[in-house]
């Protein structure tokens, strides 16, 4: 049987890119035609097609990993500047609405009464639930910390604990930043301060979602075995994720939270 | 020193196996044999009849998706005959 003289992973066929190519296709166009004939068919098929894509295209990412030894060191390799990219653009993506709030608030305009919060808005007390969320998350980086040693000294059952601490910690942010939202006195409507607030720190609570499915998904490998103390990209980019996450966080609670009240 | 490494190693998997549960076993080894059998089935298939029934969904939903987008934007997209 012929094998590869190279490192590298050449991969097998995979239907993946075009099934994942007609769900964003679907959601988009289900998301116009919600819009404008008030029917959700369209999309709830594409977002049932995203979940059925993400699932088998990360689970034969798996298989080719753990289970058939492609990822080489190089390979490895591409797969690190591949997160860091991917990591890189996040930020530019946040980037945009960190300048949208700064656009309006250092410069609030007559119709908001010329001051930042606006006339009229009651912002959030940054030393109340915001302040708990921050350590909450601070606490989450140094637990996913706790797993990556534990992970890379062997100790099975520290980081089922540590890992899932972290995932805990993730989901105790999104509990109440939930509340947070219901319990608001200001809503998305209220002008741009309603805006800019939403939008941002909305954004950054759907990636606590991602980064915790993420977590949950390594736990769920660490526990069947498949990470080596020597090889666990997918856990190191799950953190990488995590940390990112946590940086976004500081600069809202700093930016929007404490500055903007 | 080699062998001594060894031996630490082997003390501590026992150590640490015998407080995880009894049905948690190892089992990639026994996967790495199953994905890794020459037998010419790409990865996205390789791992049973379960796979092909999860391909044939998403795919049965993907044409079925593609058809009824193309239905919905040309009916959005041509003039609706008023009364």
């Amino acid at each position: 049987m012929a094998h590869q003289a190279h490192a590298y992973h050449m991969v097998d066929p995979s239907p993946w890119p075009l099934t994942g190519a007609i769900a964003a296709l679907l959601m988009t166009s289900g998301l116009a035609i919600w819009f404008h004939f008030h029917s959700t068919t369209l999309m709830t098929l594409g977002l049932i097609l995203l979940l059925l894509t993400m699932y088998q295209w990360w689970r034969d990412i798996i298989r080719e990993g753990t289970f058939q030894g492609h990822h080489t060191p190089p390979v490895q390799k591409g797969l690190r500047y591949g997160m860091i990219l991917f990591i890189t653009s996040e930020v530019f993506f946040f980037l945009g609405f960190f300048w949208a709030f700064y656009h309006s608030s250092l410069a609030p305009t007559p119709e908001l009464g010329g001051c930042w919060p606006p006339t009229g808005i009651t912002p959030l007390d940054p030393f109340e639930v915001p302040l708990l969320n921050t350590a909450v998350l601070l606490a989450s980086g140094v637990t996913v910390t706790w797993a990556h040693h534990s992970i890379m000294e062997g100790e099975r059952k520290q980081a089922i604990q540590s890992l899932a601490l972290t995932i805990l910690l993730g989901l105790y942010f999104t509990a109440l930043q939930a509340m947070e939202y219901y319990e608001a006195p200001f809503t998305i409507a209220d002008g741009v301060y309603g805006s800019t607030f939403f939008v941002a720190t909305g954004f950054h609570g759907l990636h606590v979602i991602i980064g915790s499915t993420f977590l949950a998904v390594c736990l769920l490998r660490q526990i069947q075995y498949h990470f080596t103390s020597e090889h666990h990209f997918g856990f190191e980019a799950a953190a990488w994720y995590w940390h990112f996450v946590d940086v976004v966080w500081l600069f809202l609670y700093v930016s929007i939270y404490w500055w903007g009240s | 020193m080699f062998r001594h490494f060894l031996t630490l190693q082997q003390v501590s998997r026992r150590q640490i196996s015998s407080t995880v549960r009894r049905q948690l076993d190892n089992n990639v080894p026994d996967k790495q044999k199953l994905f890794q059998e020459a037998n010419g089935i790409p990865v996205h298939l390789k791992g049973g009849v379960g796979d092909a029934v999860l391909y044939r969904a998403t795919m049965g939903l993907t044409v079925l998706g593609a058809a009824y987008v193309i239905y919905e934007l040309v009916k959005a997209a041509l003039p609706q005959k008023k009364d």
